[in-house]
C-alpha cells in the first residue's frame, strides 16, 4: 500500500515524466505548438505538485529546503531507500 | 551545471532481496550498454554539435541517463540489501561482495569494471549520431534479455520503464541524425565535417 508521501511523489515524478517527455520532443520540434502548450500545463502541475510535496514532506531540491533553523537536506531520506520514491 | 534532486524519474521499491539478480542487472550501470556510459558518451560528445538542436538533445538526454544510473544503482541498493553469508555464498554474489562488499560499484555481469573505451566521442555529428542510435537499441537488448530473467514485479516494472526509455531516445537521436543531414551537401553527406571543416 502506498503512504499519502508516496502518493504525492508519484504526482510528482508523473508530471516531470511529461516535463522531461516534452522538454526530449521539443529539442528536435522546437517551433510545435501543441507540444509548447502541454509543456507549458505540465511544467505548471510539476512546480505546483513540487510545492505541495516540500510543504508537507521536506526538499526536493536545496531551493525548496527551509534552512533558517536546521540544515532540513540532510533530515529526509535519500530515494533510493525503499519506500522513499 | 547540474543541481541534484532528491527523487528518482520512476519508483524502486524492492521487497525481496535477490543478489543473483543484482549481479546481471548490474551491467545496466557498468556494462558496455549500461547507464553510465551512455551518460559519459552523450555528455561528452554535445559539446561540438553542429547546431543548437543536437546540442540539447545530446544535453537532456545525456542528463536523463544519469537519472537512470540513479535508478539502476537503486535497484542494486534493494536487491542486496539485509543478506547473509549463506545466501551470498549460495546466489554467486560472493565474487562481487570480496571486492565491494554490498557497496554499488560500476561493473558489467562479466566482472569488467565500467572503461571508457565502451563509447566514442568521434567530433564528427553523423559518426557520432549513427553510434548513439545503436547505442539506445543495445540497451534495449540489455533491458529485453534482464526482462527474460527477472520473475519479481517489484524489479520488472522500473526494468519495463528504463527499456521503454530507449524506444524515446532512440526516436530523438533518429531526428537528431536527420537534422545534421539536411545542414549538409545533399549529393554528399561526407563531403566536410560540420564539427570540424569550416565551410
Amino acid at each position: 500500500m502506498a503512504t499519502e508521501k508516496q502518493r504525492l511523489m508519484r504526482k510528482v515524478q508523473a508530471e516531470q515524466f511529461a516535463v522531461v517527455e516534452a522538454n526530449l520532443y521539443l529539442d528536435s520540434h522546437p517551433t510545435c505548438r501543441n507540444g509548447l502548450e502541454y509543456f507549458e500545463t505540465h511544467k505548471a502541475a510539476y512546480e505546483a505538485a513540487v510545492k505541495e510535496y516540500e510543504e508537507k514532506y521536506g526538499p526536493i531540491t536545496l531551493a525548496g529546503a527551509d534552512c533558517s533553523k536546521r540544515w532540513e537536506w540532510t533530515s529526509t531520506p535519500f530515494p533510493w531507500e525503499r519506500g522513499e520514491s | 551545471m547540474w543541481q541534484y534532486e532528491k527523487k528518482l524519474e520512476y519508483p524502486v521499491n524492492i521487497k525481496n532481496p535477490n543478489p543473483a539478480l543484482a549481479k546481471v542487472i548490474i551491467s545496466q550501470l557498468g556494462g558496455p550498454d549500461g547507464e553510465l556510459g551512455a551518460a559519459m558518451r552523450y555528455l561528452n560528445q554535445r559539446y561540438s554539435a553542429p547546431c543548437r538542436e543536437v546540442q540539447a538533445i545530446l544535453n537532456d538526454i545525456g542528463t536523463e541517463e544519469l537519472a537512470h544510473m540513479e535508478i539502476v544503482s537503486a535497484i542494486l541498493y534493494q536487491l542486496t540489501r539485509n543478506l547473509s553469508i549463506k545466501e551470498i555464498k549460495e546466489s554467486g554474489f560472493d565474487t562481487y561482495f570480496v571486492d565491494h562488499t554490498t557497496g554499488i560499484y560500476p561493473i558489467a555481469a562479466s566482472g569488467v569494471p565500467f572503461t571508457a573505451s565502451i563509447f566514442q566521442s568521434t567530433g564528427d555529428a553523423i559518426a557520432d549520431m549513427n553510434e548513439d542510435l545503436a547505442a539506445e537499441q543495445k540497451a534495449r537488448v540489455t533491458y529485453d534479455n534482464i526482462l527474460r530473467l527477472a520473475d519479481d514485479p517489484d524489479v520488472r516494472d522500473p526494468i519495463k520503464f528504463l527499456r521503454q526509455r530507449e524506444i524515446v531516445h532512440y526516436q530523438r537521436f533518429g531526428e537528431g541524425l536527420r537534422m545534421i543531414q539536411d545542414m549538409l551537401d545533399s549529393k554528399n553527406f561526407y563531403a566536410f565535417n560540420p564539427e570540424f571543416d569550416k565551410k
